[in-house]
């Protein structure tokens, strides 16, 4: 054994991860990110493949990967730097998004990430480019992740970024991080922008989303779901009730989220914002077992016990065709290898290509998850 | 270059290639000090001609530089000699309008306050707006991912361009992001945003159109020391209030505005702070008493309120008056750029302060400051011998001070060619690096913009363990 091969030998048994259950020949947490840079330097030097995991909240999303060597962020799970005067944290990639909300609620604030995953990790959500309903009002979880550090498939640390709320300062790395589903190495620790708890909430039973939507001064989300259409709000008190009462519909004090169930596939339809209710109309063609439909943001996930080849063919052709994807979020692997998880690959896919060999020369790092093989 | 210039002009016609001494004396520069060297300007109208210039220029080894209506201040848009310098302002056509989505097309060459204004009938907008905002063009505000006082609730200007029509190095014509959520693969529309030219000419952009506010109120609070009013603009921020705007003036800025426009600015007062609360009727009055009470709270010697829309422009005219203002006090001004952490306002102006009084030089204050996007203003004559190398190593010890106390190089301007060397100040050589890894991904040989945001030698690692 060459001496690279015994240290790797060593470093792999040290961080042994005997919690996560996963199909590879090795699954490892490292302790920090120059642990992490070290082991991908060493699959990168031998080319092994590396997949990573958080919670395993988002594993089905993408092509499935076989990974030779899984990467955890379970020891890596403190918030590091809390700074509430200027609405800022500074995250480890293994807290989980209940863990954080709960750090902040001493102020009353909120990372706005996604609302009804509490246990996925704000490494997962960031990986996956996740965000919540509240996007609608403060935009996807990728406007608030203001820096980042990431364990490169060459094997570096590199940070991107600012450690401020607002930068024009370099390239803006961390656009190119969020989303990018591990392809170009393990998301550390993201700084985030936090938002303040508005005073008050209400969510509204509405016949209507589009029309509510229109009757509604910037609402947190609009949401449609079998049967009901629901629009809710945040603001002051007065805010809150002058408008619910110009709407009309059914009030309630708080924000009453559609509660996830677990459909053994889920699918997501991304369309221009004005083909929200004819991608419903699709999901349900296809007998979706609910959904949940966000107005004025242009995605619609729905649940299926099955579904059939052609049927999911010409809801995905008709999604394509209005420049929309329809995208496999959860299905058995078989599924997704079988039908594509993301469909056809956006022009750009060379370019996209070009950018993945910088980060990940060997194509190591979660090979083949994304559009185009990347 | 003869050559070119003939295959550029049996493209584009005599009139939209300029090689005269005199174009090119005026396109050598942006809003900033810096001159370049003595470009060919090309004015094209179209995506296909944009990349057919791109082949030209990359045929005869041309170096590539886009620019918009030039009022950047970091150097971003200033040529080299024998670059081509592409000038994007006729390609100022708003193509669609999407209500539903609150989306539009646009040309990279429209100006940002048409723009808003064209879609005002609809009850939408364009949220970023720079100070420069009648005569910048959203191609610019791509480049330089552009600010402005409405940014700090509505984000920089990335937060509202959701696709862009791309032209690359090689000349070919892509699009990135668009009109769907969450494109699936990489972000690459955020990462053009604010690569100031350098990953390839964008010749149309999606933008998202921002809903109106229903209820307006301007707040003009007075304060006795720079430090109170850095104290409340912190406990604002803390308080989890997020004015639209939140602007700050110190004492020789609002004295120069007062004889410029009248706006009632208060001449004796060390600072005010300029806050804007948009919103919903019966959500503003609660906003006004709160950032009140908090200014009082902090030493306020006056607070105004301004709810009459006329009363509301005449404040923000004094703001937006500034950089016009400042030119009865010298012919020249240069406008520093950095950002710091909310809690640390006073004392990094307070730093500032010393360092203009070390360098006996003039300074005027007036900043972003809800996002702590500090903006140091030194008024200057550069026929004065040796006052250019002064200001710029008074403003260079100002950067290093915002560094110091875990800011930023630029909030909304750019590094272009200003703050290039500064760089290896807040990035690590490892960040560096993989910053050229990206840039090098879209522009193999070097062609776009070279020079420009990363200082020499970035791409510097291997890909392996050694």
């Amino acid at each position: 054994m060459t001496t690279l091969a015994v240290a790797t030998k060593q470093l792999l048994e040290r961080l042994h991860d005997p919690t996560v259950d996963v199909d590879a020949e090795f699954v490892v947490a490292p302790t920090s990110m120059e642990e992490a840079a070290e082991i991908l330097a060493a699959a990168a030097d031998v080319g092994q493949a590396v997949a990573f995991y958080g919670a395993g909240t988002h594993r089905q999303i993408g092509n499935p990967v076989d990974a030779d060597l899984v990467i955890t962020t379970t020891a890596m799970n403190r918030i590091i730097d809390y700074q509430p005067d200027d609405l800022t944290v500074v995250v480890e990639p293994g807290v989980t998004l209940g863990e954080l909300e709960a750090a902040l609620t001493d102020r009353k604030l909120t990372a706005v990430l996604p609302e009804t995953e509490p246990n996925a990790t704000v490494g997962g959500v960031v990986a996956a480019g996740r965000s919540g309903y509240r996007r609608l009002r403060y935009g996807p979880t990728r406007d608030r992740v203001l820096q980042a550090t990431v364990a490169t498939g060459y094997g570096k640390v590199v940070t991107g970024g600012s450690p401020v709320v607002k930068a024009s300062t370099g390239y803006g790395m961390t656009r190119l991080f969020t989303g990018s589903f591990g392809t170009l190495g393990l998301i550390g620790p993201v700084l985030l922008k936090l938002w303040s708890q508005p005073r008050a909430t209400a969510t509204i039973v509405v016949d209507d989303p589009e029309v509510a939507r229109n009757a509604a001064y910037r609402p947190f989300a609009v949401l449609g779901t079998r049967g009901t259409g629901r629009i809710y709000l945040g603001g002051t008190k007065e805010e809150v009730e002058a408008q619910a009462e110009a709407i009309g519909g059914r009030s309630s004090d708080g924000l009453d989220w559609p509660q996830p169930h677990d459909p053994p596939l889920r699918l997501s339809f991304r369309i221009p914002a004005r083909f929200v209710d004819e991608a419903v109309l699709a999901a349900r063609d296809l007998d979706a077992t609910g959904w949940v439909a966000q107005y004025g943001v242009g995605i619609v996930e729905a649940g299926y016990d099955r579904i059939t080849s052609d049927g999911f063919a010409a809801a995905r052709s008709w999604a394509e065709s209005v420049g929309g994807t329809l995208v496999i979020e959860a299905s058995p692997d078989d599924l997704r290898r079988e039908l594509g998880a993301w469909g056809s690959p956006p022009e750009s896919v060379e370019l996209q290509r070009e950018v993945k060999d910088r980060f990940d020369p060997a194509g190591i790092c979660n090979p083949g998850i994304l559009p185009g093989g990347i | 270059m003869a050559r070119a210039v003939d295959e550029l002009t049996a493209l584009l016609g005599d009139d939209r290639v300029r090689d005269h001494p005199l174009d090119q004396h005026l396109f050598a520069k942006d809003a900033g000090l810096r001159r370049g060297g003595a470009p060919i300007v090309v004015f094209p109208e179209s995506s296909d001609e944009v990349a057919a210039v791109v082949k030209i220029a990359g045929a005869h080894g041309m170096p590539i530089v886009a620019r918009g209506a030039g009022t950047g201040l970091a150097g971003g848009a200033v040529p080299q000699e024998g670059s081509l310098l592409v000038v994007l302002t006729r390609m100022n056509r708003i193509f669609e309008i999407d209500e539903v989505g609150r989306t539009a097309w646009v040309g990279p060459g429209v100006v940002n306050l048409d723009l808003s204004e064209a879609t005002a009938d609809r009850g939408l907008h364009f949220a970023p707006d720079p100070s420069s905002q009648s005569a910048c063009t959203i191609g610019g505000n791509v480049a330089t991912n552009a600010g402005g006082p409405h940014c700090l609730a509505e984000g920089s200007t990335v937060a509202h361009i959701l696709g862009v029509e791309l032209v690359t190095a090689d000349g070919s014509t892509v699009i990135l992001g668009g009109e769907a959520p969450d494109t699936p693969g990489y972000d690459l529309r955020g990462v053009i945003v604010g690569s100031e030219g350098t990953l390839g000419i964008v010749t149309k952009v999606l933008v998202r159109l921002t809903e109106n506010h229903l209820d307006a109120a301007t707040l003009l609070m007075a304060f006795d020391t720079i430090e109170d009013a850095a104290r409340t603009v912190s406990e604002v921020i803390a308080a989890g209030v997020v004015p639209a705007a939140l602007e700050m003036m110190d004492k020789p800025m609002c004295v120069a505005v007062e004889n410029f426009v009248q706006a009632g600015y208060p001449t004796d007062a060390a600072a005010v702070l300029l806050a804007d609360v948009l919103g919903h009727p019966a959500g503003t009055a609660a906003s006004i008493e709160l950032l009140s009470d908090i200014a009082v709270r902090n030493g306020a010697t006056s607070v105004r309120v301004a709810t009459d829309e006329s009363e509301r422009a005449l404040l923000w005219k004094g703001r937006k008056s500034a950089f016009g203002a400042i030119a009865q006090a010298a012919p020249d001004y240069y406008l520093n750029d950095t950002v710091v952490p909310r809690t640390r306002i006073a004392e990094v102006i307070s730093k500032t302060y010393e360092i203009a009084e070390r360098y006996d030089i003039t300074l005027m204050n007036v900043f972003h400051a809800g996002d702590g996007n500090l903006h140091p203003l030194v008024s200057f004559d550069a026929a004065e011998p040796g006052m250019t190398e002064r200001v710029v190593a008074a403003a260079r010890e100002m950067v290093t001070v915002a560094v110091a106390a875990g800011g930023t190089l630029s909030g909304e301007h750019g590094i272009g060619f200003e703050k290039r060397d500064l760089m290896s100040s807040v990035f690590s050589p490892e960040d560096l690096d993989a910053q050229a890894r990206l840039r090098e991904a879209f522009d193999q040989d070097g062609v776009l913009n070279p020079g420009k945001v990363l200082p020499e030698g970035s791409r510097c690692f291997d890909w392996g363990p050694a």
